[in-house]
């Protein structure tokens, strides 16, 4: 391909710069390696550009939209209330920006090298990356690919990201759908659902499976706000074909058919492992097409690692970049490793949802015996304050050794509070861990307290339940 | 069900825990090994009673327990059909998820009951954490455990029963042998350290004429000092000077590790096969205590009282054959990981030319030194006898070494 060519020398070479990478790359310079970053779009991948924070700026918008039509209560009058979109669209183009910029300049500030190209193995130590009118090929010690996602698209069904979207797309909308059709059940697809329902939009769900896939209670609680909020709900029901005109879209479902003015599709995505020349360097491969690592990241060539959507798992930024500094601390020698048991998972609806650990499906499943604690927000003085009293906060233990096993919650500061679930199951903690401390008062903390005192029948703000009803 | 400590042997009284063949949740048939203990005379398998789940263990490994202890829980196989249908449930579920699903996230493998901090520990010091049975509440891995197991993976790296010389059998026609217990544990040791180490022996002769002279001189004034005991302290002079011999070598983490503690080992010729316990920081005692420790050994190994704090932990082995007569060298098996092995072969009166040219008669010793290849070479082999053929040629010499 290339003739005498002349390879530049790297410690590290980073392909993609989302959140798994530019971690890496930061993590990494940190430790003493001298780190080059190629990504192929812009700094900060899908995450920033196109995925969660784009999809935040909107829920955020909506969040306060919603809290502003009932801020009447708290005396703030107002003659009415607008919402527009542009202004929106501008903020988030603003926060993106100046997010990406400050990426930039910790990269910079880190003296790591930004490439903007796409890169391609060429061997198990070298790498050719190729930008608008040149070519250039690096040879490095370590390579960690960090290429990303893209979403799938259903058969049947063609974004046009005008009336037909998808998740990169749904963000960059100019006008607030008059109605708007959302294929999927994943955080974003929930997302957008609550949101553009605030916004204005009449808003139908249709969903592949019977019920959404968080713990049983809170696929509850989102049901009935959903339907508080007038979001009409579709299960088992799967597209089989699309059709969009100027004005409207007509989508077939198996028994019936809708039409709307959008459509929004999130229905999963796959992994950016093509055009990168691993096949030819003899990565190994999972089944389902992902890159096979082990606990440090590392792939089945050992100078290579792989971290985030290119590798098997839950697609969440999240996981990238824990994966993403375990593998620089690997690569610099340090012993690290990754286990997501406890991998949070939040969704920015209205009220939020955060997760940890098992539901208790699960819990049952594995053939534990359980106990469950439930706090339903109503009764907490501070959400009463708030005004925000949808949601409840649960959490289940082992019968016999009263350790912590999940903690599921839907409710103001869901997001920000999953964290004490995701400690609590990190050191192992039991009820009494949770009893023992004094709360901040009043807070939705409380609420987690109440929760475990549930378990024991002791909740302050419950009132005792009949036998046979939890 | 309890799974109890049973009399395995004859006169048994207590055993040590040696390690776990099973873990919490693994599912057993009767009669699959559970776990190994060792006694001071073998080492045993202790089969399950019955087909069952194991739940959890009520002992540690290293740790020495007496008949009727229970050793672990066991949930017999009715009371674990429930769980263990909804169990192959999950998993036929599980199967079927949609890898890119939100909130789908858990994994199937077993939940580590640690703190992250716990957790870093072990993998520095390259534990499985999955493996370890936490001695906390619910089982909780706590830092000790990790720290326990650290130390105790490091004393059975150090094989406790193997020696070089092996005692000849007592064997008639037709008669079979059991190959279990001491014997088989020796066989394995001897296989692992052949299979691993590259041996290189290299023989010397000494000239003990002066050592004996010496301690005749000194029974005379009834104080009675072996003459091993003299080896073993000039051992460990020779080891201060090139410690290489005093070392373990890590190829998985590609180091010589080089230990400034000697503890020697002394092959024991017991009845049941030979035993080698360890005489702790030899660098740090006198000629006198280390004879007086070295006889002390040598009685509990032949009551076969030794403890495994007697075998745990040496750095260098010696065997003094030269009490059974005959030999004149051999090619000893080192014991795997350390690095070196000495052997004292018989001790006979020799013609010498002596520098002036006399011919004069002198007690001389040969021994034979088995060495790792691959951490040191033939010449600081050759140095390390040499040192230690001067010291005992001219025992004076060992009051210099004197702290």
């Amino acid at each position: 391909m290339v003739v005498g060519e002349l390879a530049h020398e790297r410690d590290l070479i980073i392909i993609g710069g989302g959140p798994g990478g530019y971690h890496a790359a930061i993590r990494s310079a940190q430790l003493g390696q001298s780190v080059t970053l190629i990504e192929r779009e812009r700094l900060g991948g899908v995450c920033l550009n196109k995925g969660c924070i784009p999809s935040k700026v909107f829920t955020m918008g909506a969040t306060r939209l919603a809290s502003h039509r009932k801020a009447d209560q708290y005396g703030i009058e107002s003659e009415s209330i607008q919402f527009n979109l542009n202004k929106l669209q501008a903020h988030k183009e603003k926060t993106i920006h100046q997010l990406r910029e400050g990426i930039a300049s910790l990269c910079k500030a880190n003296k790591v090298e930004l490439i903007s190209g796409a890169a391609f193995f060429l061997s198990e130590d070298r790498i050719g990356v190729a930008t608008d009118d040149h070519y250039e090929v690096y040879r490095f010690k370590h390579a960690i690919i960090a290429t990303g996602s893209s979403p799938t698209v259903p058969a049947g069904v063609e974004i046009d990201h005008k009336r037909i979207l998808n998740i990169w797309s749904i963000t960059t909308i100019e006008t607030i759908p008059e109605e708007l059709v959302i294929y999927g059940s994943d955080y974003i697809a929930l997302e957008m659902a609550m949101a553009f329902k605030i916004f204005g939009s009449r808003v139908t769900l249709i969903i592949e499976k019977n019920d959404f896939s968080f713990d049983y209670a809170i696929n509850r609680e989102l049901k009935r706000v959903f339907k508080k909020n007038g979001i009409k709900i579709i299960k088992n029901a799967v597209i089989s074909a699309v059709f969009a005109d100027e004005n409207s879209v007509t989508i077939n479902l198996e028994k019936e058919e809708l039409t709307c003015s959008h459509l929004f599709v999130s229905s999963g995505q796959k992994p950016n492992t093509e055009n990168l020349g691993i096949n030819r360097i003899g990565i190994q491969m999972t089944d389902s097409g992902f890159i096979e690592i082990n606990k440090q990241c590392q792939t089945s060539i050992s100078t290579i690692f792989a971290i985030g959507d290119v590798t098997e798992g839950p697609v969440l930024a999240a996981k990238a970049i824990r994966q993403g500094k375990a593998a620089a601390e690997a690569i610099a020698g340090i012993s690290s490793e990754v286990d997501f048991s406890f991998l949070p998972t939040v969704a920015h609806t209205l009220p939020p949802i955060g997760s940890v650990g098992l539901t208790e499906q699960e819990a049952c499943e594995q053939g534990y015996q359980i106990s469950v604690g439930q706090f339903p927000l109503s009764s907490s003085g501070f959400a009463a304050l708030t005004g925000e009293r949808d949601g409840f906060i649960k959490v289940i233990t082992d019968k016999e050794s009263q350790l912590f096993l999940g903690m599921h919650m839907m409710g103001y500061g869901a997001v920000e509070l999953i964290t004490s679930g995701v400690f609590s199951l990190e050191v192992a903690a039991r009820e009494e861990d949770w009893l023992f401390p004094a709360y901040p008062h009043p807070s939705i903390n409380e609420g987690m307290l109440e929760a475990v005192e549930a378990i024991k029948k002791q909740a302050i703000h419950f009132p005792p339940v009949k036998d046979g009803k939890r | 069900m309890e799974v109890k400590l049973h009399d395995i042997g004859e006169g048994m009284t207590e055993a040590e825990i040696n390690c776990f063949l099973v873990k919490p949740g693994d599912i057993v048939q009767a009669d699959d090994p559970l776990l190994e203990v060792q006694t001071d005379k073998m080492t045993a398998e202790i089969p399950s009673p019955r087909a069952g789940i194991i739940r959890e263990f009520k002992v540690e490994p290293g740790q020495t327990v007496p008949i009727g202890t229970t050793l672990l829980l066991l949930n017999e196989m009715d009371e674990e059909m429930n769980r263990n249908n909804q169990k192959q449930t999950s998993h036929s579920t599980k199967g079927e998820r949609d890898p890119f699903a939100f909130a789908e996230k858990k994994s199937s493998s077993k939940r580590v009951l640690a703190s992250p901090f716990t957790r870093k520990i072990a993998r520095e010091n390259g534990i499985n954490i999955e493996k370890v049975v936490g001695s906390g509440p619910s089982g909780r891995i706590t830092d000790e455990d990790i720290y326990q197991l650290i130390s105790a993976l490091q004393e059975t790296a150090v094989a406790p029963t193997i020696n070089s010389t092996v005692a000849p059998t007592n064997t008639s026609k037709n008669e079979t042998i059991p190959f279990r217990g001491r014997r088989k544990q020796i066989a394995k040791k001897m296989v692992n350290s052949v299979y691993t180490i590259p041996h290189c022996t290299h023989f010397e002769e000494v000239d003990v004429t002066s050592l004996l002279q010496f301690c005749s001189e000194l029974k005379k004034r009834n104080q009675n000092i072996s003459i091993t005991a003299f080896f073993i302290k000039a051992l460990s002079i020779c080891l201060k000077e090139y410690p290489i011999f005093n070392a373990i070598l890590e190829e998985e983490n590609e180091v010589i590790r080089v230990l400034h503690e000697h503890h020697i080992g002394i092959a024991i010729d017991a009845e049941d096969g030979l035993m080698v316990p360890v005489i702790q920081n030899v660098e740090k005692k006198s000629i006198q205590s280390i004879h007086a420790e070295v006889k002390q050994l040598t009685e509990k190994a032949l009551e076969n009282k030794l403890a495994i704090k007697d075998i745990s932990g040496g750095t260098f082995t010696i065997s003094n054959v030269g009490p059974l007569g005959g030999s004149f060298g051999a090619t000893p098996i080192i014991q795997h990981p350390e690095v070196a092995l000495v052997s004292f072969h018989k001790t006979k009166k020799m013609p010498v030319v002596t520098e002036d040219d006399q011919i004069v008669i002198r007690s001389i010793m040969n021994l034979s030194m088995s060495f790792d290849h691959r951490v040191a070479d033939g010449a600081t082999a050759v140095r390390f006898t040499n040192r230690f053929a001067a010291l005992i040629q001219e025992p004076k010499m060992l009051l210099l070494e004197m702290i």
